[in-house]
């Protein structure tokens, strides 16, 4: 049995009094639309925090691992070639950056989309400061050849401030770190798109009420 | 010179050989490293360790315990008798031991000049030198643009100078030719010892000439690995082996143009010594290599104290401290880090 209540229209004046058929019609296409938004909302609620898990769960594993390697490479290498003191303090771009893509909507309850970018050398990153597209390190392409031979490039310049001779230890936790940043992007994008639905969701439940 | 040693020796090192015995008694056993192994935190380890020769060194420390603090109070332990053996030695074994030192010299160099290029703090690099390595003017490393300037300021007057006559370019430092210079000083150094240890004669000469060729051939293995997807090139590679050793000269030939791990097990395979190190590894996989080489040296700096009247009881128990303090690393590390399934992964026993 459809439920017959009373919902105020945005617009219609307080004093109005519509035709008892009219606000009956009303109230089913609402109560019919109503179940169906909420239901996906609820669904990618759910399916967002169910990936926010598994991605914290992920996270925590890679970084123990990532911690593990390093402490191997200092075993191997001796604590003299691998310290915090042999880190480049001089001026160099970011070899990585997080970019949080903007929403047209300015409302509070936006949806952030963070965007992380890797190895990008310094020459490139004022071409393409506008583009959203994450750069994968294992592309496809011939094109894309050049620019995995460039991460790895990238990635041999981040470690040559303890050597250019590093044993294959101190490259595996570089990679964990790598894998273990990426999920923590992941993380932040399903954060983001659950707090968004929940938004939503709180947002209808307090339309229903009124 | 065989045979004549036992009537001489122990005139002017009899005293020190002993005390170096003594001292390598003192070394933890199996059933210390179980212990250890069970700990559930790093205070668990330093009471432990208070047990042992490690004890006065840790007592004072405050908790919470870094791992880091714990590798330098058992560095002072070996530093300090080490001290104590140069302090009552005489020639040539006083050389000998300075010899032993030369290496962490070259390490030390090399990070107070990686440091200087990245615009570290000198006291701040000091601090991390390790305390066997130190001379007068090694905070003066950070002046030097160049490996000329580098020789003409400072390391001309220290032990290390012959060893530059290979290196010294006007090139700016950088990271690669850092690199290169630290291999080759460390080439040179190894050159040097094994010629001294050539000229001692004897026992010692027998022993430090298996144990000095065993480092070269696991520094051209590691060389070749490390190099491998790098920009240093095959001839460069070949320069940085030693010109001595097992591999010496036809294994060094074939690990120069190896590309990838299996390449380099087919070389090592094909020398006995070396087979059964490779043999505990699968394809593909290098993780254990380092453990397999340091189970072969400890075997083999074990041997050295079976005879008498020889120095390489010297220079064997120092790189026994050294890999008992490395494996205090580790197991420290997996406490901290709440892996402690990942103990043995790295622990390597000496008795």
């Amino acid at each position: 049995m459809e439920e017959r209540h009373l919902i105020p229209e945005s617009g219609v004046a307080a004093d109005q009094e519509p035709s008892q058929e009219a606000v009956e019609v009303v109230n089913r296409r609402e109560v019919r639309l109503r179940p169906g938004a909420e239901e996906k909302l609820v669904l990618q609620f759910m399916d967002s925090l169910n990936s926010y898990l598994s991605f914290s769960h992920s996270l925590s594993s890679t970084l123990g691992q990532a911690w593990m390697e390093l402490a191997s490479a200092r075993h191997s290498m001796g604590t003299a070639r691998l310290n915090t003191s042999l880190l480049d303090l001089k001026f160099h771009p970011a070899s990585t950056t997080l970019k949080i893509a903007e929403c047209d909507d300015d409302s509070v309850d936006a949806k952030a989309r963070f965007v992380l970018r890797k190895w990008i050398s310094s020459e490139e990153v004022g071409e393409d400061e506008d583009s959203n597209s994450t750069k994968s390190p294992e592309p496809a392409d011939d094109d894309d050849e050049v620019c995995y031979s460039q991460v790895r490039r990238e990635r041999a310049k981040s470690l040559s401030v303890f050597g250019i001779l590093i044993p294959p230890k101190l490259r595996a936790a570089q990679q964990s770190f790598e894998r273990a940043l990426e999920t923590l992007v992941e993380m932040a994008n399903m954060q983001s798109s659950f707090l968004y639905s929940f938004h939503q969701l709180h947002q209808e439940v307090e339309d229903t009420k009124e | 010179m065989y045979g004549f040693e036992a009537m001489t020796f122990n005139i002017h090192g009899g005293y020190l050989e002993a005390i170096v015995r003594g001292h390598r008694a003192g070394l933890l056993t199996t059933a210390d490293y179980n212990n250890l192994c069970q700990c559930e935190s790093l205070d668990d380890i330093k009471m432990h360790l208070s047990a042992t020769e490690y004890g006065p060194y840790l007592q004072n420390e405050p908790s919470p315990l870094h791992t880091t603090t714990i590798v330098e109070k058992c560095t002072l332990k070996l530093v300090d008798d080490y001290k104590h053996m140069l302090c009552q030695a005489t020639e040539p074994l006083s050389t000998f031991l300075e010899y032993i030192t030369y290496g962490h010299m070259i390490d030390n160099v090399v990070l107070i000049v990686t440091g200087t290029l990245h615009e570290r703090d000198v006291q701040e690099l000091l601090e991390k030198c390790h305390p066997l390595g130190m001379f007068d003017s090694i905070a003066t490393l950070a002046v030097a643009q160049n490996m000329r300037e580098l020789y003409r300021l400072v390391l001309v007057d220290t032990p290390l100078a012959p060893y530059f006559s290979e290196c010294i370019t006007s090139e700016d430092l950088d990271d690669m030719n850092i690199e290169i210079m630290r291999n080759t000083l460390y080439k040179a150094y190894l050159e040097d010892f094994y010629k001294f240890c050539q000229k001692l004669g004897g026992t010692t000469a027998e022993i430090m000439s298996d144990l000095l060729a065993f480092e070269a051939d696991r520094r051209a293995v590691n060389i070749t690995i490390n190099s491998i997807g790098t920009e240093l090139t095959r001839d460069d590679r070949r320069k940085l082996y030693s010109n001595f050793g097992l591999l010496y000269p036809y294994g060094h030939e074939e690990l120069a143009v190896c590309e990838d791990i299996d390449q380099v097990r087919a070389v090592m395979e094909k020398y006995p010594p070396y087979q059964s190190i490779f043999a505990k590894l699968s394809y593909g996989e290098s993780q254990m290599l380092d453990k397999a080489f340091y189970e072969e040296e400890v075997k083999r700096l074990c041997l050295a104290f079976e005879q008498q009247f020889h120095y390489a009881v010297f220079f064997a128990y120092m790189r026994l401290r050294e890999q008992e303090i490395r494996n205090l690393m580790w197991i420290s590390e997996c406490v901290a880090q709440n892996q402690k399934s990942r103990v043995h992964d790295s622990v390597v026993f000496i008795f």
